[in-house]
């Protein structure tokens, strides 16, 4: 009861004009990243973090969260109209999405694509809303062990099941960490890392890490590869048919599985939108009714892979909001925002900021609702912007970087910096160092470390105290399974391998 | 040999690097407390296991160069083998990189970097604008001028006026330019 009327509160706190505005943006830059060619979900939502300097923190959490929503879904329409994926999201879509479109069916695809969305991303919504202020509560209850466990499974879990090489996630986790220790220690005052120079006594701001690699880098190789882009076929009406009820209702059991799948990996650090999408396809093309016919164009392989990649927002924003631990990119820059804003994501957070804690959770559910306004009305008009030329989005994200950079400490050092990532992000691509874990470290590193040290102290350097205590050790060994499990399945296929 | 030593290359540079740091570690400067750990220790644990993960990968990738990879993410390998099954994961047919081209706009975006001081913002990053985007191959002059010239004061105005972010405006007299703009679009 408490928890509905804190929501209702919350639908209050969002219909306030400013961050009505906000949301609206939000959606409306969410939906144009999704569609545009060569700008990522998670680099619009970095770009976008300066413009939140000056906002009030509830409108620029709810501007960034709409924007995530939004990304997920938007980036279907290229996949089904023209074969493009605007986001590697949306390549699931390319199978039965895209066929839907040939056959002729291109406006009924979209509205299969649209339902998914607004049911998972509703689902989800409520889903987070109502686990939320269980799981805080659990998490009142730990101490530095258990919450310094609690990192080290996400960073585990964010290294062990998304990279394509183990070595390589590693290898860029530690960097994170290790920029993190960059500047004057909290406890010693003693200089780590700053060989003199006068602005890394400050230490390396994770903006400045995000900006440059997440945006910056990527332009870079776009530049490389010379902004090439998919030609683009005709497409003579765009246009969204929603599906009739008795339709939808013969693929519930596809709805359901794709918004269970969607959250559960939402809450796992690391996988997200991505790997839900592509999982759900998976599951539905293995196990579903119709799996014989997955690929041929039926709405079973539009539902499955939308409804777990908007619902998957849901479950990422329930670690983030009770823990303070992002599971993916976009969750990390929200993060960003909020300790941009003076506040810290975690368990206390519903005692000190619940009334902005339920705005946000609210405008999911009416950002759900007008991404689905705005696409049914707007599809037409938005995947317009594709025919812009790259290059001229490119040049207006490397300004935006730059801009961003400066703005966060007015200093041109950070600038330099964030070129020197960019540049850092650009062979970390090319040398298959994934970013994403790079970026994971920055952020919580300071928090590993505060976590590892305090214990450290309470517990007289007995390190064997995180495996000793039933919670931090439960959740210890599962996070040592979680980076062991890859490893002894490459073991398991080169023996199977070797013996045929 | 050749394709070994180029495949160990990165994870030798980066344990070295490592290695490097670790010998900072070393001497970071501070006044040790009885029974407690420095913050020397937790930079040390991390760039331990940064050295043991680059020596693994360099004793792996050498003995056997042709095996591709180590282990992969769970659910990274569902999804590439997803996208083996049902394709669709190279839709767009990649010209011939450009190193030429990258190495311009590293330099180009550098040389913005360094000038945006001296000039200010509104008169490095125009140019900067067109110079990059012809870089990137657009030949649209008009377009691209206009593009480039737009954006930078509409930038300018929200950055200044809405944001009250106080972009550089230059040294002399390049600052002149900008503070006139800056009084004729009532930025204060």
């Amino acid at each position: 009861m408490e928890v509905l009327q804190s929501l209702a509160v919350g639908f209050v706190h969002v219909f306030a004009p400013a961050n009505l505005v906000a949301l609206t943006v939000g959606l409306l830059l969410g939906l144009l990243i999704a569609v545009l060619p060569g700008l990522t979900l998670v680099m619009g939502v970095v770009l976008a973090l300066p413009f939140t300097y000056t906002m009030d923190v509830t409108a620029a959490i709810i501007l960034l969260t709409a924007m995530y929503v939004a990304g997920t879904y938007a980036g279907a329409w290229t996949s089904i109209l023209f074969h493009v994926p605007g986001e590697p999201i949306d390549v699931p879509m390319l199978w039965d999405g895209y066929a839907m479109a040939r056959k002729g069916d291109a406006a009924k695809a979209l509205g299969w694509t649209l339902t998914a969305a607004l049911v998972g991303g509703l689902s989800a919504a409520t889903a987070m809303v109502a686990l939320a202020q269980p799981v805080a509560r659990i998490a009142l209850t730990f101490s530095t062990p258990e919450y310094f466990a609690i990192i080290f499974f996400g960073l585990a879990s964010v290294v062990s099941l998304g990279g394509s090489s183990l070595a390589n996630a590693l290898i860029s986790l530690f960097a994170g960490l290790l920029i993190a220790t960059v500047g004057v220690d909290d406890t010693y005052g003693a200089h780590r890392f700053t060989f003199g120079v006068p602005i890394l006594s400050d230490g390396i701001d994770y903006l400045v890490v995000m900006v440059g690699a997440f945006g910056l880098g990527e332009v870079f190789l776009r530049m490389e590869q010379r902004f090439t882009s998919a030609p683009l076929q005709s497409v003579d009406r765009v246009s969204t048919r929603l599906p009739t009820l008795r339709e939808a209702a013969a693929v519930k059991g596809t709805y359901v599985r794709g918004t269970l799948l969607g959250i559960l990996i939402g809450i796992v650090p690391g996988a997200g939108a991505t790997v839900a999408s592509f999982l759900s396809y998976g599951v539905e093309a293995q196990y579903g009714r119709r799996k014989a016919l997955m690929g041929s164009g039926i709405p079973e392989g539009i539902v499955a892979p939308q409804t777990a990649a908007t619902s998957s927002v849901g479950g990422a924003m329930i670690p983030l909001i009770t823990m303070g631990i992002p599971g993916s990119g976009a969750t990390a820059i929200i993060l960003g925002a909020f300790l941009l804003h003076g506040l810290q994501p975690g368990p206390q957070v519903f005692e000190t900021s619940s009334e902005i804690v339920y705005a946000v959770f609210a405008s999911i559910f009416v950002g759900v609702i007008g991404m689905c306004l705005i696409g049914y009305f707007s599809a037409r008009l938005l995947v317009r912007v594709l025919e812009l030329p790259e290059v001229l989005v490119s040049a207006y994200v490397v300004m935006l970087c730059i801009l961003g950079a400066f703005a966060a400490r007015n200093n041109i050092t950070d600038v330099w910096l964030i070129v020197v990532f960019g540049v850092i992000g650009l062979l970390c691509e090319r040398w298959r160092f994934p970013i994403t874990p790079m970026v994971l470290g920055v952020i919580l590193g300071p928090l590993a470390e505060t976590n590892f040290m305090t214990t450290m102290i309470s517990f007289g350097n007995d390190w064997t105290v995180f495996f000793t205590r039933p919670i931090s050790g439960t959740i210890m060994a599962v996070a040592v399974a979680t980076i062991v499990y890859p490893v002894l399945r490459q073991w398991q296929r080169r023996r199977r391998l070797a013996a045929t | 040999m050749r394709r070994a030593l180029a495949g160990a290359l990165p994870y030798a540079l980066v344990g070295g690097f490592a290695s490097y740091l670790y010998y900072a570690a070393t001497r970071i400067d501070f006044h040790r407390r009885a029974d407690t750990l420095g913050p020397d220790v937790w930079p040390k644990l991390v760039l331990g296991l940064m050295i043991a993960v680059c020596l693994y990968e360099i004793v792996r990738v050498v003995l056997s160069p042709r095996r591709r990879g180590g282990a992969t993410g769970v659910l990274q390998e569902i999804a590439e083998e997803s996208v083996a099954k049902h394709g669709g994961g190279e839709t767009v047919e990649l010209g011939p990189r450009s190193p030429l081209m990258l190495l311009g706009g590293i330099a180009l975006t550098a040389f913005y970097v360094w000038i945006i001081q001296r000039l200010g913002f509104v008169l490095a990053t125009a140019p900067y604008l067109v110079a990059f985007i012809a870089l990137g191959g657009y030949r649209r002059w008009a377009i691209n001028a206009a593009v480039s010239v737009i954006g930078t004061l509409a930038m300018m105005f929200f950055f200044m006026k809405v944001v009250y972010v106080s972009l550089p405006i230059g040294q002399e007299p390049f600052a002149q330019v900008t503070l006139a703009l800056m009084r004729l679009m009532g930025i204060r």
